[in-house]
């Protein structure tokens, strides 16, 4: 009996087609916001180590290497918000006899909540740090 | 049929993406422009803000939550990524690479965090 003919996928598959594209680099937002986490891992690790550690990780975060990595992870942080955001009205939907809230309402609330949620964490931060932490 | 843990993969990697969307582009503008450049004249009193904060058990939870779900949600990434680029190794190898490896990072914060203030 002859084999089934099984048509092999191009490992470049997602190349040419744009929305293929997209999201391939919407997937690719994970590899430096996952070296980030690492460099934060870091940063926790000489906190542990008292302050000279600690100090050299903070002079370390003006390398060129790692202005390059937060850049890129910032714009990777923003993408990923953007396109995980644009997916919450397809998993939470709020349809039910006694309430109905469209998509667009839920998603744009998340996205001011995203929105909130960032800079409160920056100006919080910097009220905290900028006083000593008191 | 055998019970999949895809479930418990997938609520880590939710969670971490809620998460990232939230807070992500806020932390990395602290770090970043913070930490590096604007606060960079005082590391003494960086130093000792973080150190207090670190030292609570709170402030040891939240860091947690958000260094071992962000681990969680890139390496689930990462890990369907092989696939999609047709790296192909064993399946189990590459669940003990990406799950596992996120895991034991997390792990080994928790322990550092722990070490911290005590």
């Amino acid at each position: 009996m002859a084999e089934p003919y099984v048509k092999r996928q191009p490992a470049g598959w997602w190349l040419k087609n744009p929305a293929y594209r997209r999201y391939m680099l919407r997937e690719a937002t994970a590899l430096p916001l996952f070296a980030y986490t690492l460099l934060l891992i870091t940063g926790v690790y000489r906190l542990s180590q008292g302050e000279e550690a600690f100090t050299q990780w903070l002079v370390m975060l003006r390398s060129p290497w790692c202005v390059t990595l937060h850049v890129v992870a910032l714009a990777a942080a923003l993408l990923h918000a953007w396109t995980w955001l644009q997916l919450v009205p397809k998993i939470l939907v709020v349809h039910t006899n006694r309430l109905r809230v469209s998509g667009t309402l839920i998603k744009r609330v998340h996205q001011l909540g995203a929105l909130l949620g960032s800079v409160g964490l920056v100006v919080l931060a910097w009220l905290f740090l900028a006083q000593g932490g008191s | 049929m055998r019970r999949s843990n895809e479930p418990i993969a997938w609520s880590l990697f939710g969670a971490g993406g809620m998460l990232l969307a939230f807070v992500g582009p806020g932390l990395i503008v602290v770090t970043g422009l913070l930490l590096g450049v604007l606060l960079a004249d005082q590391p003494a009193s960086v130093y000792e803000s973080l150190l207090r904060w670190l030292s609570h058990p709170l402030g040891k939870l939240l860091m947690l939550s958000v260094v071992a779900l962000s681990l969680y949600h890139t390496c689930h990434r990462l890990y369907h990524a092989t696939h999609d680029l047709h790296l192909r190794a064993p399946n189990a190898l590459m669940l003990v690479l990406f799950y596992g490896g996120a895991t034991v990072l997390s792990g080994i914060t928790a322990v550092v965090l722990w070490s911290i203030g005590a």
